[in-house]
């Protein structure tokens, strides 16, 4: 089974690695210009050909949309459509280990081509992730491991809508657009979930300089009371002799609320947390990927007969 | 021994239509199966219910003993070829024979290199550009290659010319001389007349017959004489289609006594007529009764 489930994807498996190595070759041959430009003696900031480059990030939130619609989805589809999951199935080989095996296939090529796409971009990314956030922004999903995951989970599901509807493009559609309804979702209301946040205090006025996530703050004054924000001003205003007129109001204000010890009690995922939040939504989404493909297993073996 | 095919009461539903509904049937082991019936008689969904393909709404199915299709082993025993059979384009002739040899343990190499040979297919050629008699004999050398007890063919000579179809029915019945058992449906009567032995017919979902055809043959007589009812008929006979003009009636009768009213002219019943007569039958519940009531003598007698 394994023969057969190879040399009907063995295709798209060559593309996939193609692909991967472009990608890889490119990232070694320009990742010495980031370190030079992030670094002391750097213009902090790419241009030209380097700011394609790093869209290839923007590219790698993409790719696991794209296994899923266009490995997943087809993966039985293409059996339905063609007919021919009725020669196979009528072979010596059960259809749950026909399955497992087209699965485990698509799955395998799957983390191996996003892993490598994924950890190389990582780490080409260091030197301007140690100069910025890459916890609490959109680059939290183009760094680490949470792309293989995603992928992994794009595969199955897409897989899944192909064992449901049996026909490729309405399961390309489908699985498209579950594929990013999850996403989002998690993004926006899970993610911040995941792991508990850590309690900082930072000033209430001028910049935080803070590195995290930040996903709450309340202002407190020098008794540890919560203030309401435009309260602190405007005691501080009244306090410092605050007015219009004063040339730089914000850091008059951080001044002054230091002298009267108000600042703000924050929440959040710091810089720190990055791999453990890596982990979290990692397993959350291979979860995800194991639930879809039990469904895909138990629709084949109790509903497509 | 145990029957090839075994079916009590068996339905499949799909959506709000039945495709198959209370169907009893036993099909003896070593036989060539004929199945005939018109479009959506059934006879697809039938075969697919005895390679696994489908699972039935209710009833009960056993295949070689077993519920079909639910194991390797059982799937192993059983060979299948669906219908307008079904190939992978891109895999060329060899490619299907290895996958035939990674596909079932008990894989017999050199029977399936014979009859690709034989049959004169070419290794390299892909699937996508066989004419419909090399696709048939390609399906076949793998079915066969799996070493099946059972064999199973859905409409395999449809799409086949005259003679190809020729060709392919004559390696059929060299298989079935080898003691294989066979279940084919046809569309093509003269077909199933020359390779069954065993007939099975279909309509509108139900079982109207089914028995050994030489027991069916000689259960059926053709009767001709002078218009009468033929609700006047001795109690053993079963009349399955009638016809009248104004002075002559002719009655299609199912009967396992001798005729012995001399009044009329008895003739034996071609396999052709008697399998359009059932396929005919008048009304659905009309012929259900018949079938009910012929197909349990047959079977005692088959």
């Amino acid at each position: 089974m394994l023969w057969l489930a190879w040399r009907q994807f063995r295709a798209q498996a060559a593309l996939a690695f193609g692909a991967t190595i472009g990608v890889v070759v490119v990232l070694v041959a320009t990742r010495a210009h980031v370190v030079e430009t992030f670094g002391p003696a750097g213009s902090q900031d790419l241009t030209g050909f380097y700011v394609w480059i790093r869209l290839l990030g923007t590219a790698l939130i993409g790719v696991p949309a794209v296994i899923g619609a266009f490995w997943g989805a087809p993966l039985l589809t293409r059996e339905f459509e063609d007919r021919t999951y009725r020669m196979v199935w009528t072979q010596s080989v059960t259809r749950s280990r026909w399955l497992a095996t087209k699965t485990a296939v698509a799955g395998v090529v799957t983390v191996t081509v996003v892993a490598v796409f994924a950890l190389v971009f990582t780490w080409w990314s260091g030197p301007i992730d140690s100069a910025g956030n890459r916890i609490g922004t959109a680059n939290f999903a183009q760094r680490g491991v949470v792309p293989i995951a995603y992928a992994l989970f794009g595969l199955c599901l897409g897989t899944l809508w192909g064992t449901i509807l049996r026909r490729t493009i309405p399961a390309m559609a489908a699985s498209l657009t579950g594929f990013f309804i999850m996403r989002i979702f998690v993004q926006r209301v899970v993610r911040s979930r995941l792991i508990g946040t850590e309690s900082v205090s930072v000033p209430s006025f001028g910049s935080s300089g803070l590195g995290g996530w930040l996903l709450s703050s309340r202002t407190v004054d020098a008794a540890g009371q919560t203030i309401s924000k435009s309260a602190a001003e405007g005691t501080l205003t009244g306090a410092c002799h605050i007015t219009r007129e004063t040339k730089d109001v914000d850091a008059a204000l951080a001044v002054c609320a230091q002298k009267f010890g108000i600042h703000d009690i924050a929440q959040v995922h710091t810089g720190e947390q990055f791999w453990t939040l890596q982990t979290a939504e990692f397993g959350l989404f291979v979860a995800l990927a194991a639930v879809t493909v039990a469904g895909c297993f138990w629709w084949l073996n109790h509903r497509s007969s | 021994m145990t029957a090839a095919i075994e079916a009590v009461a068996v339905g499949k539903r799909f959506g709000r239509t039945w495709a198959l509904q209370e169907s009893t049937l036993t099909v003896p082991a070593g036989r060539v199966v004929g199945l005939v019936g018109s479009n959506g008689a059934g006879k697809s969904t039938l075969l697919n219910l005895a390679v696994g393909l489908l699972q039935p709404t209710n009833g009960q199915i056993t295949v070689l003993g077993a519920r079909p299709g639910r194991n390797a082993g059982q799937l192993a025993k059983v060979g299948f070829l669906a219908q307008d059979i079904p190939l992978y384009g891109s895999l060329s002739v060899g490619d299907h024979l290895r996958l035939g040899a990674r596909l079932n343990p008990k894989w017999d190499a050199t029977a399936a290199e014979q009859r690709i040979a034989r049959v004169g297919l070419d290794r390299s050629q892909r699937a996508a550009g066989l004419s419909g008699g090399q696709r048939a004999q390609l399906a076949l050398a793998v079915a066969m290659g799996k070493r099946p007890q059972l064999l199973i063919l859905d409409e395999p000579v449809a799409s086949l010319d005259p003679l190809a179809r020729r060709e392919f029915l004559a390696d059929l019945m060299e298989l079935a001389a080898d003691g294989l058992s066979i279940a084919l449906s046809s569309h093509i009567l003269a077909d199933v007349e020359r390779v069954c032995d065993h007939l099975i017919v279909l309509a509108a979902g139900r079982v109207r017959l089914a028995g050994d055809v030489e027991d069916l043959l000689a259960a059926h007589k053709l009767l001709i004489g002078a218009r009468r009812d033929a609700n006047r008929l001795p109690a053993d006979m079963t009349v399955i289609q009638e016809s009248h003009t104004d002075r002559q009636s002719t009655l299609l009768v199912h009967t396992t006594q001798p005729v012995l009213d001399p009044s009329w002219t008895v003739s034996d019943v071609g396999l052709e007529d008697l399998v359009l007569a059932y396929m005919a039958a008048p009304s659905a519940v009309a012929t259900s009764t018949i079938a009910q009531a012929v197909a349990p003598t047959l079977r005692s007698v088959g």
